[in-house]
């Protein structure tokens, strides 16, 4: 037994300033912190407000921040938080509203979830089959990989940093949704998925991988948006800017294994484009940055053999598409 | 403010889902409430799988047969033909709503082994089959926009009036407003009250509000003492181990190394019905041959590294991250606890209660198909093939009844109550008395049931259904008052726990999940029917009702 100090955010309602309340836990270290959270609410306070239901990491009620890292508090032990702060900060989900102490109004999670249409969508002229279970090779079952796993806890949303800057961006858990339907062999909505979001949520991803390190499901959803923006390249070109600027980015690096910041705006936004940005330059070089092209890198080369293995066929931009996506059926 | 509907669901987990969609295509105006939001449901914790015949050389035939043999002949075999015949079209309805299922090489619906099962019948998903049912139903049940969901509300009573249901009063979480929500049928599924004992793998939330308000409301509880205790649960905090660890091959072993199951149950071994199993790990452990923390070993190794994380990928996270053991290299701890109530409110094969308007499905409802011993994976095939009957059966109902009322004066009556137990400014914290009622429940009510042991259960439920007439409430916020909702929980539970031991000190004989030192055999003469349950001033009134019996008739049950 150890006694751990927790500091819990409180807030009585919606608007009101949180504080911080400290309790003292006496607990072993491998205690879940959900089993310390209710050890305070049944010992010394049972005002204290959380969601938990199953305390075994599938109901998806219980991610909250635990020393500002999103986390689901049922699987995540309280000692190793403790040696590494030397206490236990407990606090609501960002991204969200707090509703009171550790609970958030979760409507912008479930009404970005909802904008991806997560349904099958069936193609009436190829029903499935009738009294029968569709049929599905395991190697089309294993295209969904770790996102059956989804418990829609809302960690990698509040872990999320690009939520903030775009009410467009779908985020982590409606993207890695998204994904499970695209490549489910039954949906026949393939390209009209790909398109809804090419245009604009995909290329909000900052790539940062905190989503990654908050699932506690291990469902990756970053790897699974840049999933989606091969598969959308793949299958539609690339007609809008986002697209347009990872392909450039891609050839861009290829001439002198360096960017080039000038060229890369030229061609993703165009020559009016570019002008736009102009009042960004400057801004830009007044803090310091230089935007003045790199001469090619050493060993420039060992760059170019780089790209063209990636430009073999086997390769992440020339796989066929998902099985069970062919040009007919399932796929248009 | 006050809500209305043709017909209102109360649980939103795959009974409750399965029934507002069924009700909803039959033309009704259908609203759900729940004291979670639907995906948080405890359906999210069933593993293993669901059971179908749909494999080469099965039959609903063979499946009915496994199901009463199993529930050692208290199922009600019209209703267990039921369940075993819509099984196959219910599993495939579920793949077309988008169920990812673990796939055979031909691409069809792989099958695991399972309890009980005479053959490999148990469609699943990993080990989260819950988790991708109720994923998909609910994103089915999501095209249905005309569907109301009230989510985060606690159903507190029925509204009964003429010899009908007219609705009930319910509060929301959020604010702790109590409303009235008029219905002309109601649907309970609300799932068990695992929660009246201490050492239960279910969810904190598996309080059985439903079964509670529908029991105060005069419906009767049918069967309340046949309480299946899982054979494998880790020690502690009971969380579960699938019986599809078993179904892949997994076996038990006590500290002898001994593969002890083939002691108990020479055919079937570690795959023998849950009674049977958990009688046999409890007395292992009894007779001294399990290990020191007061477990035996459920081992994996032998199945190989791929397999182990492959088939049971839930299991192999929840034994790495909450006890720190790998079952790839080492033996999983485990220990029976209290996992699924056989018992729940009496309907008939349609869902209806005695109640006019009321029905109810899922395992907050019993039909019964699973007697004195459910099978494992027949749970979530119940909640669905029952929940979709009644739903239909509520929806027809709604129909031919011409109105429903809840007035304000109904509502004000249940506040009354509420308010009465929330404003008081002295008592017994909630924590106490439940501590007391599940710890009474897992010292006195367990696998094996003493009668002095019973009767002392069922004098201390009583004591701590006075003592709870004095609970004591001290948040007094109006925002998601826990402390409310959970004093509010304890007087179902102890309501609830009142009936199983009744029921249990009545049954002087052992048949399933029920067993008397003092009565250790099987009784048809005198137990072959159901215990049905009313409330009254002092207690319980126990009657009796005959077994359903059509093809099967009773004989001796060994696996």
């Amino acid at each position: 037994m150890v006694a751990i100090p927790f500091e819990v955010s409180r807030s009585a309602g919606p608007g009101q300033k949180p504080r911080f309340d400290k309790f003292t836990v006496n607990v072993s270290e491998e205690t879940p912190i959900l089993t310390a959270l209710l050890q305070i609410r049944s010992e010394l306070d049972p005002s204290l407000g959380l969601r938990y239901s199953c305390r075994q990491a599938i109901c998806g009620s219980c991610a909250m921040r635990v020393n500002g890292k999103s986390r689901l508090v049922c699987s995540t032990p309280v000692g190793p938080e403790f040696r590494a702060h030397g206490k236990v900060v407990i606090e609501p989900m960002a991204n969200q509203p707090v509703v009171k102490d550790l609970i958030t109004d979760m409507t912008p999670f479930w009404d970005r979830y909802r904008r991806v249409h997560p349904h099958l969508i069936l193609d009436p002229a190829h029903p499935l089959p009738k009294d029968k279970e569709s049929s599905m090779t395991p190697e089309q079952f294993d295209q969904f990989k770790e996102t059956p796993r989804c418990i829609a806890c809302g960690a990698c949303y509040s872990a999320c940093p690009a939520l903030g800057s775009d009410d467009e961006f779908l985020g982590p858990m409606a993207l890695a949704k998204m994904y499970r339907f695209v490549v489910d062999p039954r949906d026949s909505a393939y390209r009209q998925r790909l398109a809804t979001i090419q245009n604009q949520s995909l290329w909000l991803c900052l790539r940062c991988n905190m989503c990654v390190e908050a699932c506690p499901k291990d469902v990756r959803p970053a790897e699974r948006i840049v999933d989606l923006k091969r598969l959308a390249i793949q299958e539609l070109g690339a007609p809008e800017q986002g697209s347009r600027h990872a392909e450039k980015f891609m050839t861009n690096i290829e001439d002198g294994g360096v960017l080039n910041e000038m060229k890369l705006a030229r061609e993703t936004l165009g020559i009016f484009g570019t002008l736009k940005q102009i009042p960004k330059g400057i801004q830009m070089m007044r803090h310091g940055r230089s935007l003045k092209k790199h001469p090619p890198i050493q060993g420039v080369q060992e760059v170019k053999v780089i790209y063209s293995e990636l430009n073999k066929p086997e390769d992440l931009m020339h796989r066929p598409r998902p099985a069970g996506k062919g040009v007919k059926g399932g796929g248009q | 403010m006050s809500y209305s509907h043709d017909v209102l669901v109360v649980g939103a987990g795959l009974a409750g889902q399965r029934a507002a969609l069924e009700a909803f295509r039959a033309g009704a105006n259908v609203g759900v409430i729940s004291k979670l939001h639907p995906l948080r449901s405890h359906s999210v914790a069933a593993q293993g799988g669901i059971n179908a015949a749909l494999g080469p050389g099965d039959s609903p035939e063979g499946h009915i047969y496994d199901t009463v043999k199993g529930s050692d002949y208290l199922a009600d075999q019209d209703a267990a033909k039921i369940l075993c015949t819509e099984a196959g079209p219910c599993v495939i309805e579920m793949e077309h709503f988008g169920t990812i299922f673990n796939r055979a090489p031909d691409g069809s619906l792989d099958r695991r082994a399972f309890g009980g099962a005479s053959k490999s019948r148990t469609i699943y998903s990993a080990d989260r089959t819950g988790l991708a049912l109720l994923q998909a139903l609910y994103e089915e049940l999501g095209r249905e926009r005309a569907i109301t969901v009230y989510e985060e509300w606690d159903a507190l009573e029925l509204v009964m009036k003429d010899g009908r249901v007219h609705g009930l009063v319910g509060l929301h979480r959020k604010t702790s407003k109590i409303e009235g929500f008029s219905a002309k049928a109601v649907v309970i599924a609300t799932g068990p009250a695992g929660r009246i004992y201490g050492k239960t793998t279910n969810s904190h939330s598996s309080t059985g509000d439903g079964n509670a308000i529908a029991y105060r409301a005069g419906a009767y509880l049918k069967d309340m003492e046949f309480v299946q205790f899982h054979p494998t649960a880790l020690p502690h905090t009971s969380i579960l181990i699938t019986e599809g660890a078993r179904g892949e091959g997994g076996m038990l072993k006590n500290s002898k190394g001994e593969r002890f199951m083939e002691r108990y149950a020479p055919n079937f071994k570690d795959l023998a019905s849950r009674d049977v199993v958990s009688r046999a790990i409890v007395t292992e452990v009894r007779e001294g041959r399990g290990f020191p923390d007061g477990t035996v070993h459920l081992e994996l190794m032998h199945l190989g590294r791929e397999k182990i994380e492959s088939k049971l990928q839930e299991i192999v996270e929840i034994t790495r991250k909450f006890i720190g053991i790998d079952p790839v290299t080492q033996g999983i701890p485990v220990f029976p606890a209290q996992h699924y109530m056989m018992g729940g409110v009496h309907t008939d094969p349609k869902g209806a209660t005695n109640l006019p308007g009321l029905y109810a499905a899922g395992e907050a409802a019993c039909v019964s198909v699973h007697g004195a011993n459910r099978l494992g994976a027949n749970s979530l095939l119940d909640t669905l093939v029952f929940g979709k009957i009644s739903g239909a059966e509520a929806a027809a109902w709604a129909k031919k009844t011409s109105s429903a009322t809840v007035t304000q004066g109904e509502v004000d009556a249940v506040t009354t109550r509420i308010h009465t137990m929330w404003e008081r400014k002295e008592g017994e914290t909630v924590v106490k008395l439940r501590n007391e009622m599940q710890n009474a429940m897992d010292e006195k009510v367990g696998v094996y049931r003493r009668p002095d042991e019973l009767l002392a259960a069922l004098a201390k439920i009583s004591e701590l259904k006075d003592r709870y007439r004095n609970v004591y409430v001290s948040d007094k916020s109006t925002t998601f008052n826990l402390n409310l909702i959970e004093a509010i929980e304890l007087g179902n539970m102890l309501d609830q726990a009142e009936v199983l031991v009744a029921g249990a000190v009545a049954r002087t004989e052992s048949r399933g999940a029920h067993v008397r030192m003092d009565f250790p055999n099987r009784d048809d003469a005198q137990w072959l029917k159901h215990t049905m349950a009313l409330p009254s001033k002092e207690g319980p009134v126990l009657t009796y009702l005959p077994v359903t019996i059509t093809d099967y008739q009773p004989k001796a049950r060994s696996y």
